[in-house]
Order: C-alpha cells, then sequence, then structure tokens
C-alpha cells in the first residue's frame, strides 16, 4: 500500500489520506493489470446480460420492425439511462477540475471512463435514428393537424432531425473520448515501456510522444480546459436535443421549457451518483482506500446533496405551472405521467430521485461516510431509470401513428407494460454498460494518477495552535 | 488565492472602523443629496396618489410597467445576499470573506425597497390590506364580494418576501454580534450603549464562538429554501396567468433565480469596488476578489443564458399565434426588438467577454462598467418580459396597445437607486460593512506550502 494511515479528527477522524507518490504507479498499474476472481466474476455476468440485451434487441426488431415507435419505448428508455449516466459521469471531472477542487483527484479518471460507455450509446443510437418521424406530416396539410410536428428544429433545416442528432451525440461521445485520452496521456507513458500486447500497442500509440516536458504539461492542461468548456456546452445543448426530440416532440402539445433542465439535472445526479459507487467499490473491494479518501465522498455528497434538491425544484417548478395554469392539454400531460397512467413509476422516481437521497444525505455522518453517499448514488440511478421509463416509454407511446401531428394531447394514454423482450433490452442494456465501464478498467488506470500525484503536493498534514490540520494550497 | 500582506488584527480593527469612527467630510453632503432626491420622489409619488394612477403610463392592457419591473429587479438585487454569504459559507470559499456583509445588508434595502414597489403601484396603498389580509379590526368590504385569495402568487408573493427580509435580518444580526462587542468596547456614551446593547454580552469565550457559528451555519442552511422560493414566487406572480401566453412557461421560476443572482451578484462586485475606492479598502477588497466574483459570474451568467434560451426556444416552439404575437413585438418590431438585443448584449455579451479575460477582471473600472451594464440589463430583461407580453395579452388585434412610463413614474423608480445608496452609506457610518472578525478568522488560517522553490498560498481547514 502506496500511502500512510488516513489523517483526521473529531467527527472528521480518518477523513483524509496522503498517499506516497513514489509507490504510487507500480501499485496502481499491478491493480490494472490484475484480474481477481470476483472482478472476471462481474465481468461473466455483466457480459451475460449483454448477451441477454442483444437477444431481446433482436427480438424486438423480429417482433416489431422499426416502423413503430411505440414497441420500442423500453428501449428508448434504457438508451436514454444509459445516456444520462456516461454523458453527465465525465462532467464530474471536468467541472471539479474547473474549480481546482483536490478532493476530486480520486474522482476524475472513474468519471472520464464512463466516455467508453458513451460509445457504447452512440451504437445504440443508431436503431433510433430509424424510429423518430420525420418533421413533416406525410398526410400533408389535414384538418385538426399540424403540417409539422412540434421540434426544437421547427421548419427544419436540412437533414433535420435526424442528421442533426446523430451529429450531436456523436460529438458529444467524441469529446468525452478525447477528454479521457488527453487526461489519460501522462499516466500511459508511465507504463508504455512496461505494458505489452494490446494495452502496449494503445499506450505507445496514444503516449507514444509524451515525455513530460514542461511544454507537454501546458499543452495538456489548456486541452483539458478548453475541451472542458466545450464539453460542458455540449452536454447540455445534446441532453436539450435527445429531451425535445424522444420525448416533448412525441406528446402533442407538451411545450414545457424547464424539461430539457430536468433531464441534465437527473443526469448529473445519476452521473455523480454511479461515480460514488465505483468509488466505493474501489476502496472497499478493489484495495484502493490508500488513495480515496472519505473526504472525496464528504465533498462530492454535498454536491450530490445540492443536486437532489435542483431536481425536486425543477420539478415542482414543472408541476406547479401546469397544475395551476388548468389548460386541458397540461393537466392531460400531468395525468398521463405523474398522475394516472405513470403514477406508480412517478411515485418510484420521486421517492428514489430525490426523498431517500435527501433524507439520507441530510445527516452529517452519513455524508462522511463512504456507504452512504454510495447508496444515495444507487437511490440516484434506480430514480433515473424510473424517470427513464416514465418519460421515454410514455412518450413513444403517446400517439399512435398520425396522431402524433394532433395539436393537442386530447386523452390520457393508458401506459405501456414491458413484455419479455424489453425486459431483455432493460436488463441487458445495464449489463452492457457495466461490461463496458468494466473491462475498460483494464485497459486505462481507474486513478488519475497525475492528478493524485499532484494533489499530494497541495495537500499537507502540518500542526497549528495545539492540533494538526489540512492544509489546502490553492495555486492561483 | 490570497495576495496582499499579512494584517494585524489592530490594524484590521482601525481601518474598517474608519467609516464608523471617522465620517469623512463628503459624508453628510452625500447623504442629504441622496435624501433629497429620495424626499422629492415621495412627493411625487404622493401627487400620484393624490391625483391618481392617470398621471402614469399605465393603461389597458398594460397595467403592469415600470413599478413592478423595479419590484422585479429590487428583489433579484436582494438575491446576492444568500448567494454571497450563505452559499459561499456552506462552501468554505475563503474568498468569500470581504464581500459577505455588504451582500447581506444590500439583501436587506433592497428587499424593503422592492416592497414598496407594489405598495405605490396599487395607487392606494392603504387598500393593500383588503388585498393580503383580513385583520380582525380593519373593516374587510365584503359588499363588493371581493375576498383575499390565498390560492393566488400575489398573496404568496408578500409572504414570501416578509420572510425573507426577516431572516436576512436576522442573519445580518447574528453575525454581527462580535463586530458589535469590537465597536462597544471603542466607543463611548449613547453609542457604547447601543452598541452594548446589541452586543448582547459578547466575550467572545469559546462557547459563545461556537453557538455564533453554528448559528450562522444553520441559518445559512435555513434561509436557503427562503431565497430560492422568493425569485420562484415572483416569477409565479407571471407564470401562473395562462392569459399571458408568453409567461405560462415552466422555466419562469429557475430561470429568475438564476437571473437574481446575475444582477444581484454583479450589484454586490460594484458595491464592493465603491467601498474600496471611499473607505480606502485596498487591503480587504483586493483584485483577487473581485477576480472570484467575476469567474463566479460567467458561470452565473452562462446558466442564466442558457434558461433564457429556453424560454425563447419554447415561446416559439408552440407555434400558437397569441405567443407569436408577443414575440414578434420583441424581436420584430422597433424599438422594442432594438431593446431586446441591448438587453442581451448588455446582459450576457458584453459582460462575460469582459470576465474572460483576466486583466480585464482585475480592472476595476471595466469591472463597474461590466457590473452597471448587467444590471441595466437586467431592469431591462423584467421590463422585456412584463410590457410586451402585456400588450399582447389580447386575442384581438384592436387590443393591443403600447406603453410609455409617464415622468411619475421615472422619478420613482430613480429615486428607488438613490434610496438605496443613500442607505448604504448610512448603515456604513452604523455597522462595519467588512466582518472584522471574518477576516480575523481568514488573516490566521491563512499559510504557505512550499513546492519545489515556490511558495503556493494556503489555507488551514478543519473540513
Amino acid at each position: 500500500m502506496a500511502a500512510t494511515e488516513p489523517k483526521g479528527h473529531g467527527h472528521h477522524a480518518g477523513m483524509w489520506v496522503f498517499p506516497d507518490a513514489s509507490a504510487m504507479s507500480q501499485d496502481v498499474s499491478a491493480k490494472t493489470l490484475s484480474m481477481p476472481k470476483p472482478f472476471t466474476l462481474a465481468l461473466m455476468v455483466t457480459g451475460a446480460l449483454f448477451i441477454l440485451g442483444i437477444v431481446g434487441f433482436i427480438g424486438r426488431a423480429a417482433t416489431d420492425g422499426f416502423d413503430e415507435m411505440a414497441p420500442w419505448g423500453y428501449y428508448m428508455a434504457i438508451f436514454s439511462w444509459i445516456f444520462m449516466i456516461s454523458s453527465a459521469a465525465p462532467l464530474a471531472a471536468v467541472a471539479f477540475r474547473f474549480t481546482k477542487s483536490h478532493w476530486r483527484r480520486p474522482l476524475s479518471r472513474v468519471a472520464e471512463l464512463f466516455a467508453v460507455v458513451g460509445i457504447l450509446n452512440l451504437l445504440m443510437f443508431i436503431p433510433m435514428m430509424f424510429l423518430l418521424p420525420g418533421l413533416g406530416n406525410p398526410g400533408g396539410v389535414v384538418e385538426g393537424q399540424l403540417e409539422l410536428r412540434r421540434t426544437i428544429w421547427f421548419e427544419g433545416p436540412i437533414g433535420a432531425p435526424h442528421a442533426w442528432d446523430v451529429l450531436a451525440v456523436a460529438s458529444l461521445a467524441v469529446t468525452s473520448m478525447v477528454i479521457l485520452l488527453l487526461s489519460a496521456m501522462p499516466d500511459m507513458a508511465e507504463s508504455r515501456g512496461t505494458a505489452t500486447g494490446f494495452r502496449g500497442w494503445v499506450y505507445n500509440r496514444i503516449a507514444g510522444g509524451w515525455y513530460g516536458t514542461k511544454r507537454q504539461w501546458n499543452a495538456q492542461k489548456a486541452g483539458l480546459a478548453l475541451l472542458g468548456a466545450f464539453y460542458f456546452m455540449m452536454i447540455i445543448f445534446v441532453h436539450f436535443v435527445i429531451s425535445s426530440e424522444y420525448a416533448q416532440s412525441l406528446i402533442p402539445g407538451w411545450k414545457d421549457s424547464i424539461f430539457p433542465v430536468i433531464y441534465s439535472v437527473t443526469s448529473i445526479q445519476m452521473g455523480l451518483g454511479t461515480c460514488l459507487i465505483v468509488l466505493f467499490i474501489m476502496r472497499r473491494w478493489g484495495g484502493y482506500e490508500g488513495y480515496v479518501g472519505k473526504s472525496t465522498f464528504w465533498s462530492a455528497s454535498k454536491v450530490m446533496l445540492g443536486v437532489t434538491l435542483l431536481w425536486a425544484y425543477h420539478l415542482f417548478a414543472f408541476f406547479i405551472t401546469f397544475w395551476y395554469g388548468r389548460l386541458e392539454v397540461e393537466q392531460n400531460i400531468i395525468k398521463y405521467l405523474i398522475v394516472e397512467s405513470y403514477g406508480i413509476i412517478f411515485l418510484l422516481n420521486l421517492v428514489f430521485s430525490f426523498i431517500a437521497p435527501f433524507v439520507l444525505l441530510i445527516w452529517n455522518p452519513v455524508r462522511r461516510s463512504a456507504w452512504g453517499p454510495a447508496l444515495a448514488g444507487l437511490f440516484a440511478i434506480f430514480g433515473g431509470l424510473m424517470f427513464s421509463i416514465r418519460i421515454f416509454v410514455g412518450s413513444a407511446n403517446a400517439a399512435k401513428g398520425d396522431e402524433i401531428y394532433a395539436f393537442f394531447l386530447e386523452h390520457v394514454p393508458a401506459p405501456a407494460y414491458p413484455d419479455v423482450w424489453d425486459v431483455f433490452m432493460v436488463i441487458g442494456g445495464i449489463g452492457a454498460a457495466a461490461f463496458v465501464y468494466l473491462a475498460s478498467t483494464k485497459l486505462f488506470p481507474l486513478l488519475s494518477l497525475w492528478e493524485v500525484k499532484e494533489g499530494t503536493l497541495y495537500q499537507k498534514w502540518r500542526k497549528f495552535i495545539r492540533g494538526e490540520y489540512l492544509v489546502l494550497g490553492k495555486p492561483e | 488565492m490570497q495576495e496582499g500582506t499579512p494584517l494585524q488584527s489592530r490594524q484590521i480593527n482601525r481601518e474598517l472602523l474608519v467609516s464608523i469612527l471617522n465620517s469623512p467630510k463628503w459624508f453628510w453632503m452625500a447623504v442629504g443629496i441622496l435624501g433629497l432626491i429620495v424626499l422629492f420622489a415621495m412627493g411625487t409619488a404622493g401627487l400620484m396618489i393624490n391625483k391618481g394612477m392617470g398621471v402614469t403610463g399605465l393603461n389597458r392592457p398594460v397595467m403592469w410597467g415600470f413599478f413592478i419591473t423595479n419590484f422585479v429587479f429590487w428583489i433579484g438585487i436582494s438575491h446576492a445576499g444568500v448567494m454571497l454569504s450563505a452559499i459561499l459559507r456552506l462552501s468554505k470559499a475563503e474568498w468569500r470573506r470581504p464581500a459577505t456583509r455588504a451582500a447581506e445588508i444590500l439583501t436587506v434595502f433592497s428587499l424593503m425597497t422592492a416592497m414598496m414597489m407594489p405598495l405605490i403601484h396599487t395607487g392606494r396603498p392603504w387598500r393593500l390590506v383588503y388585498w393580503i389580509y383580513t385583520v380582525p379590526f380593519v373593516p374587510y368590504d365584503y359588499a363588493r364580494g371581493i375576498w383575499p385569495n390565498v390560492r393566488s402568487p400575489l398573496v404568496w408573493d408578500p409572504s414570501a418576501v416578509y420572510t425573507y427580509l426577516t431572516s436576512s435580518i436576522l442573519f445580518v444580526i447574528i453575525a454581527l454580534i462580535p463586530d458589535f462587542a469590537v465597536l462597544r468596547d471603542r466607543t463611548t456614551g449613547i453609542s457604547n450603549k447601543i452598541y452594548g446593547m446589541l452586543a448582547m454580552g459578547w466575550q467572545g469565550n469559546p462557547r459563545q464562538w461556537k453557538l455564533q457559528i453554528i448559528a450562522g451555519v444553520l441559518l445559512s442552511a435555513l434561509i436557503l429554501p427562503v431565497f430560492v422560493s422568493v425569485h420562484s414566487i415572483v416569477s409565479w406572480d407571471f407564470g401562473m396567468a395562462v392569459s399571458v401566453k408568453s409567461w405560462h412557461s415552466t422555466i419562469f421560476a429557475p430561470y429568475f433565480v438564476v437571473g437574481a443572482v446575475h444582477s444581484g451578484v454583479s450589484a454586490v462586485a460594484f458595491v464592493l469596488i465603491i467601498l474600496r475606492y471611499i473607505y480606502g479598502w485596498q487591503n480587504y477588497i483586493r483584485h483577487e476578489h473581485i477576480d472570484a466574483l467575476a469567474r463566479l459570474l460567467i458561470v452565473v451568467a452562462t446558466g442564466w443564458f442558457y434558461f433564457l434560451v429556453m424560454e425563447i426556444v419554447f415561446g416559439f416552439y408552440g407555434r400558437e399565434a397569441d405567443e407569436i404575437a408577443v414575440r414578434n413585438l420583441q424581436f420584430m418590431i422597433t424599438p422594442w426588438n432594438i431593446w431586446m438585443m441591448i438587453f442581451v448584449g448588455v446582459t450576457y455579451f458584453l459582460p462575460v467577454a469582459i470576465w474572460l479575460s483576466r486583466s480585464a477582471r482585475r480592472n476595476l473600472w471595466i469591472m463597474s462598467l461590466a457590473c452597471i451594464s448587467v444590471n441595466v440589463g437586467m431592469w431591462l430583461e423584467r421590463f422585456l418580459i412584463i410590457v410586451p407580453g402585456l400588450a399582447r395579452k389580447q386575442l384581438l388585434t384592436f387590443d393591443w396597445y403600447t406603453y410609455t412610463p409617464s415622468a411619475v413614474e421615472w422619478i420613482i423608480v430613480g429615486a428607488t437607486f438613490a434610496m438605496v445608496s443613500m442607505l448604504m452609506l448610512v448603515i456604513a457610518r452604523v455597522v462595519p460593512l467588512i466582518p472584522l472578525y471574518d477576516i480575523k478568522e481568514g488573516e490566521i488560517l491563512r499559510t504557505e506550502i512550499k513546492i519545489g522553490r515556490v511558495s503556493v498560498p494556503a489555507t488551514f481547514r478543519e473540513d
């Protein structure tokens, strides 16, 4: 173990770790190469689920084809769920790097690695392109219907909506991948001499020219900052696109300016929550307890609590405006997505996205633990799954055929229950995402070595008056 | 994040109490001039009450104009206090220290000013009591069949604002207790008695400090929901009105809150620059603090801009004729479209372009310009939400109308700025606008870390 005993006092006993920078690379490299039994088992189980998902997908395609959107509601939901996690998790690395928070250092790579899951997501997006109806009403100008569907593309630039949607999702996936590679470059350079096989080939390809000169470090940091800013803007835009295209535009008359924000907030909550779960597993079973202090959970949980409150606030802002407005279409949408058709799913969504994490995280001892924030993260991702099902299954099944071109939702549609293919796809999607993530941890070190090493320079444990306290250096 | 030289406790007391113990010569003249402006506006308001609302530019269908715009604007400014004080305190941002007190006090005065605006807007302020509460000793005019509607956002609004005002005053007073004790020990006569009473027996023992810190943290956490609710409810004054199409938008609540933080923090940055200049507080309000505020503002402004874009996109999204009419007025018809361009330019593009440059962030003149620019823009934002929506409220075009503010409205609205400035000056004479104990704590905790040949500023942290 390349670390000292955790430090801290009083309520914060054992909160901070001070890893030994000199032994860190070797230790983490060994961990990356090792294949312990539980890990292999997890890889096999998630791989099996992945195959189950593919079976579900083929079954659904063979049964229903790609002409109608309604049978694919659960596929859209699991796509969205994985997308929300894989797109928002890298944001945790980007955002806290911007704020120069030292506690983020062990979390950065865990978050960035979700870029690999983003590639899976991109593949999953291909069938969804075939499902999305065009802008124009194939019936032309029809009494009681719109000539053009309400979408964010309005009259539609060339290629709208399909080409632009693909471009948006692909750009996000590529950007997050570039961030991962750029960030991992110094770590890969350290191991390129010893790595063999595919790993050695990748390391040499990506980090072959890295020698850690001052110029290279400056370029890497500037690149990460610029890409981070771009990623931040892209993620907000792509969330806006996905939430509008595959949810709002499919329910006639649903005009809700806060929905893209709710989507982004849910996504951020899930992304951070998932990172906390991974960190907890690393600490508990992965042998990383010397690198991941409780301080990371303590600080991240405060952000998590804030995001949880924001989720509830945005949902309430949506609900009160629709509820108070008393417009027929808005009442129907509330009945459909919140009160009647998907009422139970909404309740689960509310409990697991807000009530459970909130009740858990308001307690200081829970926030100071490693299990508490991870459990809150688990709640959040389950709540997010309910959110995705409620919204995307609901949207796919709200209007059948050319009803999608209607002015308003004039009735409250019935809920769509999953069949066996849907269950396979949902479980398989979760398994696929986990499988890809687990596999990627054998290629990239799960700890951002250069960031953690840098952190050891800025965090010290020093005597102050009658006790010993943490000293945090802020370079600017 | 620490520049400047280390400060001794005595020096901090001496320099930060200068506004109280040694008033500059210009002080009373400035207060007098501002007071005259306020008096003139009060006279104008009296004239308006006497003559009726006909002296304003308000007319059907635009019955909300300058006064309500100004109300929303000042509510917005009040959001700086909690943003800077509570949130930054909870997040333990070291650079918050010199900014908190001025922000909290600006919150209190802007809330008081904001609450005057609907009173003036009613035209008959004494009837407000019928509008909100049925008080047992006030004869309620049941004969007209008008009842207070507790389900109306217009009732939630004053309730939220008064709650915020009460909690903000409490917040300021709790934070002031140790500083009142310092003043008690440095004054004589009646001042000594008053400060002694306000210091509530403060001796600075460990138990008192512990209680004061706990109270500060608890209040910070408790005031947050109030802070969010206030501007959300103000936004629902508009958002719940289905009849005005461009107002019925689900994003209004967070859009208003973020906008409020944007204008409020900008206002605080401007106030800090003024304080630094007039009281010579260069050792306390340093370039690094203004720089940090500007960097925070980039994030806040960008968040606000995102909400603005969502609001506009979804305004067009529905393609409903009555909403398009409002958007047409905002974006296509002169002078509204010019105001719209100015509004977006001065609220987002100009200031953010300035804040992206480190040297601009550290130039106080440029920063003042950027902060004023934001607030001009944010005032315009509220105006451009309220008036075009009402001007195109009716379905039939012959019911459309516009609005031109009268001199009476200009005077009253203009005087609110004089009033807040005057109140800030007066309070600077009574309480230290930079918290003494907070600065001293920051000085105790500051240290350095040596990395190679470089010394990096650092802080001791308990958690």
